[in-house]
């Protein structure tokens, strides 16, 4: 680990994605995809009403329509579930209560689309409609009519931490601001609709399900515990994703009901959500109110943070808990706070649940601070860079939270901004309606307590090598287009000193694939690919103890390098990786090896309540320039360039980098300028792609990713995560830019071009009024 | 989403098509480019048992100019065909770039101009799947009684969101319908109603069959402006088309001003005509701004809030006459 | 109908959508559904060379027309040694992360190279506005489109007299 790389290794190397062939040709396959002979079609019953009770459902109609094969309510799927273990909250299907407009009611299989929905229309459900909760600041108020009777005030959970204190941090700062800021919901929008292929053997009592999951491992867990099955019965398998987010982070409803479904039809079946389903499994970013006060002095050094962040989670549990705390924890670990305190509410609203999503639960609350920084910089006249360069953190250290920070790649990606913006000769000297605005941000690399507590591995990476030198991996980490699969293979090709042809890949089916808790979390590179270079190390000590008795050498003297075992201290001896192999092997076996990883101890964090979430063995720091022409007639906000500069640690594979770091700031500029879920009376009115406006590619701007590479000593080859890290600091980068365009704040997402009038038009108002008062 | 059941009937002359509709009558809906249809169908508004689908008339595929008898566009036409058409750009500038704006370029290359004129009006609490609106009773629309939009109010309030109506009507066009009682020409302006529900005075059973521009407008300059979101794949949130014939002195000697997305039909802007005879002014300019935002009325059918897109027809068109009055020719 | 270049007989209900009849009926996965209201163009095949979304194209109407899906973009069946130029470019530069854009993508961008052999930056923009990429921001699907106008260049023999 965090070693230096050879100069042919793959590591660092522009190696086009391993299953790009498949995707450029359109033979890869995705589970909507496959439709095995007989399959039927999945549909799912949704509740028209935000909050209601189910008095009774009558499905004899439905079941009696020809090609009817399957009907499944509640009653059926009694148990409860969910991502996390304190957050078991919802059934397959309703069992009582229906809790937002698109809950799941009953499912149908039939021979056909169109019979699947007839039959969803035969299904008479009485309801009694109950109040429903919509403001998350109303609804933590309540006293009746609770969402789940369990959840009093309907609060998921509420934290309430004070590390250092805040109260001396504020007596010692010469400058505190307060602002609220509120960000409202967004999500994910993966190309794909959800969708999962389900197929039970009544003769093994078993069951396959194919699912566009992230996570297959909990999926798996699930699905064994909802359908009252041992895990070894249950497998599945992810075939290609098109994209996740964090949108299948965890177990989507469609999920369990093909699964039930396949089991009481006895055939194969398949659910495809639509798009406005994909809008009601959402699992997105919840709205959020931050209330934040921060503490400076005239110098511009940080004393205190207070926030109090509240966030609307929807009906369902489901990441909340995790969500609200790293709203809270990640306020640390970015620069050097000595007092935080935080109190965080996740609140239950009539609405569907949100969860984790790109930049989980760190993004508003980094919009919200790195803003309140820009605006103590420019009340204070101290530069936006410098004042960041003022604060940095010391590392390695550990924060107050207990945070362990061991590489800090920021400083060098604030000069890196700095410099390719031209930062020095623009800020503050463009002409009106142009400006530069600066942020940062910053991620875990994996969270070093995985959400279901064991001493187990976090991952585990097997490998089969053949007689003919052929590296099989065995990995369940997950693809979803972020470059997991080529990344174990560049790092398994390098540490075994081979090819990457000869290395291939068996990803993600729960049973031929060790587990790996999936693709969230940015957690894939860092400790897969730290499983994946821990079973070559073991595959290579054998080859190499072997090839050490037949070359008459000791292993510490071999090396691999170019499919060569070679001597170190003559290179001229040396042996086919193969012939070593089969020597390592023994006659007509296939030499296996494995590798696990799991975060240290030291990196686990603090031991009060919610300590465990926002510890990670590492972090990735981004910071990021933005600029923008405002037009102060129309309110228009056109991005001119984003620039980010990225510490991933080790770029291993430069391309998937820029993909990831270019995708994420393009998402954050989404959040920050056009995306938004917009709600009427708990009614999503843009559940589609036309209305839900992921930009195209008209507004979207050019995009430049710096990679700046701290070397973790910790990650693989020195590798940290790169998929999420530079989302947040995008949006204050805007806001900022917007400042120095037209001198007004926003802190209300998404920045319309209304908001932006407005503020202007109120500047002006109180500019005319400061002019008359001194006159 | 699963479509409901019906025929296909693909007749191949417009004669055709009308013997047709008046074989299925009101089972019947006709479909060019599908654009606009299907998605609708998609989400349960229409189901009707027999689409007579007019794409195989192939003589109402054509672009004609003519400078003494004008411009004559066959329905068919594709948007796509609009946008790239240098005898449209070179005399009609307003037209091309209202049909550059339509959609995104696929859509383009399917929607035709007799769809993106008898457009269906849209709203957020109509363009919605079956299951969305019937969460809420249905709208007065579809399957309802209530406005949601304007609650009390006994008509619809879908806007009418095409790109080229606008333009088309500063443009002085025409349409030509073919009906069972043989064709007849109206003016563009008096195909709409502004009323999202009735929309057009078209008969269901009549075919657009061509749109005409007279040849004293050609030459015009023109300017199209939308507000959307996103800068592609967006309905206008609202539109404004202006078009001016100016003299060699700088005067303007007439102008037209269409705005649509505001109002259930487009609209012309009667106070366009203040602008003739006049030489550039910034006050006349916003004044006849000031008055279009008195035609256009956006309630909250759309994204975004009425008032800002109240206020940007205002600067759109003061922003849009200045363009033109100012301009090189 | 006419698919990639193959006359299929296929007997369609009045109601299928093209999209539906490619995947179902004819295996042809390459083309996808994203959004089901042509708002994201995953499902954009080309119809006489033209990029249309099957998604709302009834496939009986396109009997008599010439439906080029991704799998029809490369010779010999997709053998690598053989792939499109825009196929490779989308390889090399990371045009396709997750993927389920790409189909629709490359058959965009096939039909601006034929119009347009060497687009500017804003071309490639103008042409691919109809297809929603949710993981690229489009900067790598731009580098993409340009590597295959460098791929194209190579291979094409230069024109030494004027025509």
């Amino acid at each position: 680990m965090g070693e230096t790389v050879l100069k042919d290794s793959p590591i660092g190397a522009r190696v086009p994605m391993i299953d790009s062939v498949d995707k450029v040709t359109g033979k890869g396959i995705y589970t909507d995809d496959m439709a095995p002979p007989g399959t039927l079609t999945g549909r799912i019953l949704h509740s028209p009403h935000a909050h209601a009770r189910i008095l009774s459902i009558d499905t004899s109609v439905a079941e009696r329509l020809p090609g009817v094969k399957a009907v499944v309510t509640g009653r059926e799927t009694p148990v409860k579930y969910g991502i996390l273990p304190i957050g078991h909250d919802e059934t397959i299907f309703a069992t009582d209560k229906v809790r937002y407009v698109g809950d799941n009611v009953a499912g149908v299989a039939a021979e056909s689309p169109e019979i699947a929905e007839e039959a969803l229309r035969l299904i008479r459900v009485e309801y009694e409609v109950l109040p429903a909760w919509f403001d998350p600041e109303k609804s933590m108020l309540a006293e009746s009519n609770l969402i789940h009777e369990d959840k009093p005030h309907n609060i998921e959970k509420d934290y309430h931490h004070h590390f250092g204190d805040v109260v001396k941090g504020f007596e010692a700062a010469d400058y505190i601001r307060e602002d609220r800021f509120f960000c409202p919901e967004v999500t994910h929008a993966a190309l794909e609709p959800h969708s999962t292929l389900a197929e039970y053997y009544p003769e093994a009592d078993a069951i396959t399900v194919w699912s566009s999951t992230q996570v297959p491992y909990y999926l798996k867990l699930n699905l064994a515990s909802t359908l009252q099955m041992p895990e070894e019965k249950v497998r599945v398998i992810k075939p290609l994703v098109g994209g996740g987010f964090g949108g299948k982070s965890e177990v989507i409803p469609l999920e369990l009901a093909a699964a039930v479904l396949a089991r009481k039809a006895l055939l194969p079946v398949k659910i495809t959500y639509s798009r406005e389903e994909v809008f009601y499994a959402h699992r997105g970013r919840p709205g959020q109110i931050v209330e934040l006060r921060t503490g400076i002095t005239r110098e511009g050094r940080l004393t205190a943070v207070e926030a109090r962040i509240i966030q609307d989670g929807g009906a369902y549990c489901s990441y909340g808990v995790v969500t609200i705390l790293y709203s809270g924890q990640l306020l640390n670990a970015m620069y050097e706070i000595p007092n935080v305190k935080f109190d965080g509410y996740r609140v239950l609203t009539n609405k569907p649940a949100c969860g984790a999503m790109r930049g989980h639960g760190t993004v508003n609350t980094r919009f919200a601070f790195e803003q309140q920084l820009n605006r103590m910089a420019s009340v204070l006249g101290i530069d936006p860079v410098e004042i960041r360069r003022r604060n940095l953190l010391k590392a390695p250290c550990i924060t107050v939270n207990g945070l362990r920070v061991l590489s800090y790649g920021f400083p060098e990606c604030l000069d890196k901004v700095e410099e390719r913006s031209g930062w020095r000769e623009k800020h503050g000297k463009l002409p009106y309606g142009k400006g530069i605005g600066i942020a940062g941000s910053h991620y875990v690399s994996g969270a070093a307590n995985a959400i279901i507590r064991s001493g187990a591995p976090h991952t585990t990476v097997n490998l089969s090598i053949d007689r003919d030198g052929v590296v099989t991996i065995f990995t369940g980490a997950s693809e979803i287009g972020q470059g997991s699969d080529t990344l174990q293979v560049q790092v398994v090709a390098a540490e075994l000193g081979v090819d990457l042809d000869r290395v291939k890949i068996v990803a993600a089916d729960t049973a031929r694939t060790p587990i790996d808790l999936g693709s969230y979390s940015s957690r894939v590179t860092f400790m897969a690919g730290n499983a994946a270079i821990a079973a070559a190390r073991d595959a290579k000590g054998k080859v190499l103890a072997a090839a050490a008795v037949k070359m008459a050498t000791n292993p510490e003297n071999l090396a691999i390098e170019g499919n060569q075992v070679m001597c170190l201290d003559d290179r001229r001896i040396a042996m086919p990786f193969e012939d070593a192999v089969r020597l390592a092997a023994g006659d007509g076996q296939t030499l296996e090896a494995t590798g696990s990883y799991r975060p240290p101890d030291a990196a686990t964090g603090g031991k009060f309540k919610g300590g465990g979430v926002g510890p990670s063995p590492a972090y990735s720091y981004c910071a990021q320039t933005a600029e923008v022409t405002v037009d102060p007639e129309t309110g228009q906000v056109t991005v001119d360039r984003l620039i980010a500069a990225h510490d991933c640690g080790k770029a291993i594979n430069p391309i998937c980098v820029e993909g990831q770091v270019i995708g994420s700031v393009w998402m954050g500029l989404g959040q920050a300028v056009q995306e938004e879920m917009m709600w009427r009376d708990g009614r999503l009115m843009n559940p589609g792609l036309l209305e839900y406006r992921s930009a195209s590619t008209l507004e979207s701007p050019p995009i430049e990713a710096i990679i700046v590479e701290s070397n973790d000593p910790e990650g693989p080859f020195g590798a940290k995560e790169a998929g999420e890290g530079s989302l947040a600091a995008t949006i204050p980068a805007v806001t900022q830019a917007i400042y120095d365009a037209v001198g007004v704040w926003i802190d209300t997402l998404p920045i319309t071009p209304e908001k932006i009038l407005k503020a202007i038009a109120e500047k002006k108002k109180s500019e005319t009024q400061v002019i008359k008062t001194e006159n | 989403m699963s479509l409901p059941s019906f025929n296909v009937l693909r007749p191949r002359t417009v004669e055709e098509a009308l013997a047709a509709f008046e074989r299925h009558g009101a089972d019947a809906q006709m479909i060019a480019g599908g654009t606009d249809l299907l998605p609708s169908m998609k989400q349960g508004l229409f189901s009707p048992r027999v689409l007579l689908d007019l794409k195989g008339l192939g003589d109402l595929d054509f672009i004609r100019f003519d400078p003494e008898r004008g411009l004559e566009i066959g329905a068919l036409t594709t948007i796509s065909a609009l946008a790239g058409s240098p005898v449209i750009a070179r005399e009609f500038p307003v037209l091309r770039e209202a049909a550059k704006s339509v959609a995104s370029p696929p859509l383009r290359n399917m929607g035709t101009l007799g769809g993106n004129v008898c457009l269906d009006t849209r709203c957020l609490y109509y363009n919605q799947s079956g299951f969305w609106r019937g969460s809420l009773g249905g709208c007065i629309k579809k399957d309802g009684t209530v406005c949601h939009v304007a609650p009390g109010s006994d008509t619809c309030w879908a806007v009418f969101s095409g790109d080229t109506a606008p333009a088309l009507l500063a443009l002085e066009a025409v349409v030509e319908l073919a009906g069972p009682r043989g064709r007849r020409e109206i003016p563009l302006a008096g195909l709409y109603v502004n009323d999202g529900l009735v929309r057009l005075t078209k008969a269901t059973d009549e075919i657009v069959t061509a749109v005409r521009v007279p040849a004293a407008n050609a030459g015009w300059s023109g300017a199209y402006r939308k507000l959307r979101i996103r800068q592609s794949i967006d309905y206008p949130l609202a539109g404004v088309a202006v078009v001016m014939r100016k003299g060699a002195d700088g005067v303007c000697e007439a102008a037209r001003i269409g705005l649509t997305a505001v109002n259930p039909g487009p609209r012309l802007v009667p106070a366009a005509g203040l602008l003739s005879g006049h030489s550039y002014s910034a006050g006349l300019a916003e004044e006849v701004a000031r008055e279009a935002t008195k035609v256009g009325k956006p309630l909250k059918t759309s994204a975004s809030t009425m008032e800002y897109r109240r206020q940007m027809i205002q600067v759109f068109v003061r922003r849009a006459i200045a363009d033109l009055w100012r301009g090189a020719n | 109908m006419q698919i990639n270049g193959q006359r299929r007989a296929l007997e369609i209900e009045p109601n299928r959508l093209l999209l539906d009849v490619l995947r179902q009926d004819l295996g042809l996965t390459g083309t996808k559904c994203g959004c089901d209201d042509s708002s994201c163009g995953a499902c954009t095949v080309l119809v006489n060379g033209q990029p249309q979304m099957s998604c709302i194209m009834l496939a009986v109407s396109y009997q008599d027309a010439e439906i080029t899906t991704i799998e029809g973009v490369a010779p010999n069946d997709g053998d690598e040694a053989e792939l499109d130029p825009l196929q490779k470019g989308f390889m090399v530069e990371g045009g396709a992360q997750c993927g389920f854009c790409t189909p629709g993508m490359i058959l965009t961008a096939k039909h601006l190279l034929a119009v347009n052999p060497d687009p500017s930056e804003q071309e490639i923009a103008d042409a691919l506005s109809g297809n929603l990429c949710r993981c690229t921001g489009y900067m790598q699907i731009y580098a993409s489109v340009r590597k295959a106008v460098e791929l194209m260049r190579e291979r094409r023999p230069v024109e030494v007299a004027p025509r």
